[in-house]
C-alpha cells in the first residue's frame, strides 16, 4: 500500500454512465485480482472515491467507475495529464486456491470490473465461466475481456442484449445442465449477491463475494465501511474485505 | 530544527500533533504507511467498558469541504484494548491517550479506573452526537460537565485527564469553566457538530443514523473562535481541533490558545496528512525564527486593542 502520485493517461466513456481512467503509476505495482484504490478527486471533496482495480499493465492502472456523485462527475471531466493521489492497492481480494480449477464469475452492475481483473490474473490457468448481466444494451460494457473466458454469458434485464435474464439466472441455468463450478467469485448489487448467497447455499458451492460500502479512511481504522458476519460480529469491509466468503457475511 | 515539543499537564510531547479520536484507530493501520512513533500523540478510538457494534451503515456522507460521520462508537471494549492494543501502540513511541465514553456517570468512573496509570492521558468523550444515551447527553449542560468531570477525576490517581468538548451547546466558555471547576487538567473541542445531508432522490438522510457529527476544512473557523473562547475562560492547557489540514491551520489553532492540536478528517484526505503537518510546522517556526513551537500559544492579538 502507498499513496501514489497518478497521472491520467486515458477517461472515457465506455458505456452508460460509465467511464474508464488509466493512470501512469510511476512505477509498476503489484495487485491482486478484486483490490481497490482509493482516489483523491481533490478541491472540497474530503473523502477520496474506493473504486476496484480494473486492469493492470506494467505501469497503467485502470479503475472503471460509475457517475454518481459530485466527486466522480468531477473525475469525469479530468484530462490526461491530471495528476491525482491514489491509495493502493487496498483490500485483500480476490484468491482462486491451486485446486479450484472451474472458476465462475457472476457479476452485475459496477460490479463486472473487479471480475475482469480476475480474469485477466486467473485467465491463463483456469478455466473460467463468466455470467454478466447488465440493465440493458446501453450499460454493457467488458465484452471484449470476458470474451477471453472459456464461457461467457453476456444478459439484460430488459433482454436488449443476450438473453432477457440476470446475472445470477443465467449462472443458475448452466448449472443445472452441468456446469459446476469450484469456486464462485461475485460482486455486483446487493440484491443480486442476495440471490447467489440463497442459490449457492442451496446447491452447497464455495463463494466469495466483493462487497462495496461508503468508505471513510479506506485502510480498516474508521470503522466506517462496516459489514455484519454470520456470527453477529463486524468487519470492514475495506481492510477485512471487500471480498469476503458468502457464507461469512450477511447481506 | 525548531524545538516541536510541548507540555500538557505534566505530559511530554514531541510535537503538538496528536491523532483525533476514531479517525485512526488504535494506530496499526497508519503504521503501515509510516512509524506513527513520531506523531506527537494518538487519542484512540472512543473505548467503552463493553463492546459495541456501533451503528448501522451508512455511516458516512460528504458535503462540500465537510463530512459526516455517525460511526457510533463502535469499539472492542477497554479490556480488549488493554490486552490486545496499548503496549503495541505504547512501544511506537507516540504519547496514547485512551478516549474514553461511557452511558451512565459509574461507566466512566469504571472505565478510567481501569486506565489510570497505564495511558499517558484519558480524553473524557462527552460529545459524542451519534450514541442515543449517554455520551453528548454529558456534554451540553455545564453542571453534567462538570459532574461526569468530577466523578472520572475521582477515579484516577495517576492518570491526567483531558475532557473534550462538544461545540453543539449554549456556551463553549461556560463549559471549558465547567471542566475545569470538575477537576480536569485540560481540554479538548470541538468535537463534531451535529448536522444532516439528505438524498434528494430517496428523500431520506444519506446516513443511517439520520444526523451525523461534521468536521473537516469547513468547520475550521468555527472551532478557532470556540478554543479561542474556551481558552481565554481557563488556566488549563486546551487541545485545538476541527477542520486542520496544513501546518497553518494547526498555527491558528495555537496562536488562539491552544497548546496541542488533534487532526481528524485529514487523515482520510491525505493518510500522510500528520507527518506532513509536523514537517511543515518546523519549517514554519524555522523560517520566523520561533525556536520553541510552545511560544505560539495564545499569542494572538485581537483587532482593535
Amino acid at each position: 500500500m502507498k499513496d501514489y502520485i497518478a497521472t491520467i493517461v486515458k477517461n472515457e466513456k465506455i458505456a452508460e454512465n460509465i467511464h474508464a481512467v488509466t493512470f501512469d503509476m510511476g512505477e509498476e505495482v503489484a495487485v491482486r485480482a478484486g483490490q481497490f484504490g482509493n482516489i483523491s478527486v481533490g478541491g472540497t471533496h474530503l473523502l477520496r472515491r474506493p473504486i476496484a482495480i480494473c486492469k493492470v499493465e506494467g505501469r497503467l492502472v485502470t479503475f472503471c467507475y460509475q457517475i454518481k456523485g459530485e466527486g466522480t462527475q468531477k473525475l469525469k471531466t479530468m484530462e490526461a495529464g491530471t495528476r491525482l493521489n491514489v491509495l493502493m492497492p487496498l483490500g485483500n481480494g480476490f484468491f482462486v486456491e491451486e485446486n479450484e480449477r472451474k472458476v465462475a464469475l457472476v457479476g452485475g452492475g459496477v460490479g463486472v470490473f473487479p471480475l475482469i481483473s480476475v480474469l485477466r490474473e486467473y485467465g491463463a490457468q483456469k478455466e473460467i465461466s463468466a455470467y454478466i448481466g447488465y440493465r440493458n444494451k446501453g450499460a454493457v460494457c467488458g465484452v471484449e475481456e470476458f470474451e477471453k473466458a472459456k464461457k461467457f454469458a453476456g444478459v439484460t434485464d430488459d433482454g436488449s442484449y443476450g438473453a432477457k435474464m440476470n446475472a445470477v439466472q443465467a449462472f443458475e441455468k448452466d448449472l443445472k445442465e452441468g456446469n459446476r463450478p469450484d469456486v464462485v467469485l461475485a460482486c455486483g448489487p446487493t440484491p443480486m449477491l442476495r440471490a447467489l448467497k440463497t442459490l449457492v447455499e442451496k446447491e452447497n458451492l464455495l463463494c466469495y463475494v466483493s462487497l462495496e460500502e461508503r468508505m471513510g479512511c479506506g485502510i480498516g481504522a474508521c470503522l466506517v465501511c462496516v459489514c455484519d458476519t454470520t456470527n453477529g460480529a463486524k468487519a470492514r469491509v475495506c481492510k477485512d474485505g471487500p471480498v469476503f466468503n458468502a457464507n461469512e457475511v450477511q447481506l | 530544527m525548531a524545538n516541536l515539543s510541548v507540555n500538557i499537564c505534566g505530559v511530554e510531547l514531541k510535537n503538538p500533533v496528536i491523532a483525533a479520536s476514531g479517525t485512526f484507530g488504535f494506530g496499526r493501520e497508519f503504521n503501515e504507511l509510516y512509524d506513527i512513533g513520531q506523531v506527537g500523540g494518538v487519542s484512540t478510538k472512543g473505548l467503552t467498558l463493553e463492546p459495541r457494534l456501533g451503528n448501522p451503515v451508512p455511516r458516512i456522507a460528504e458535503s462540500r469541504g465537510v463530512i459526516l460521520n455517525a460511526v457510533g462508537l463502535q469499539n472492542p471494549g477497554v479490556e480488549h484494548f488493554i490486552e490486545c492494543d496499548l503496549e503495541w501502540l505504547k512501544n511506537t513511541g507516540t504519547c496514547v491517550i485512551a478516549n474514553v465514553a461511557g452511558k451512565t456517570l459509574d461507566d466512566y468512573k469504571n472505565i478510567c479506573a481501569k486506565l489510570d496509570g497505564r495511558v499517558d492521558m484519558i480524553e473524557l468523550n462527552i460529545s459524542c452526537p451519534n450514541v442515543k444515551s449517554g455520551g453528548m447527553a454529558f456534554g451540553i449542560k455545564p453542571e453534567s460537565v462538570e459532574e461526569v468531570t468530577r466523578v472520572a477525576k475521582s477515579a484516577l490517581t495517576k492518570t491526567p485527564l483531558i475532557v473534550k468538548l462538544s461545540p453543539n451547546v449554549e456556551s463553549i466558555a461556560t463549559n471549558a469553566k465547567a471542566a475545569e471547576s470538575g477537576g480536569a487538567d485540560s481540554i479538548s473541542l470541538i468535537n463534531t457538530l451535529t448536522g444532516m445531508a439528505i438524498d434528494i432522490e430517496r428523500r431520506r438522510p444519506i446516513i443511517a443514523n439520520n444526523t451525523g457529527g461534521v468536521s473537516g476544512a469547513g468547520v475550521k473557523p468555527i472551532a478557532v473562535r470556540m478554543v479561542y473562547e474556551a481558552a481565554q475562560a481557563v488556566k488549563i492547557p486546551v487541545i485545538g481541533m476541527g477542520g486542520i489540514t496544513r501546518a497553518e491551520d494547526a498555527i491558528e489553532f495555537l496562536m488562539a490558545g491552544a497548546t496541542a492540536v488533534q487532526v481528524g478528517t485529514a487523515n482520510f484526505t491525505d493518510p500522510y496528512a500528520m507527518p506532513k503537518i509536523i514537517q511543515g510546522l518546523n519549517a514554519w517556526c524555522d523560517s520566523r525564527g520561533v525556536k520553541n513551537v510552545s511560544e505560539l500559544t495564545g499569542t494572538l492579538q485581537l483587532n482593535g486593542k
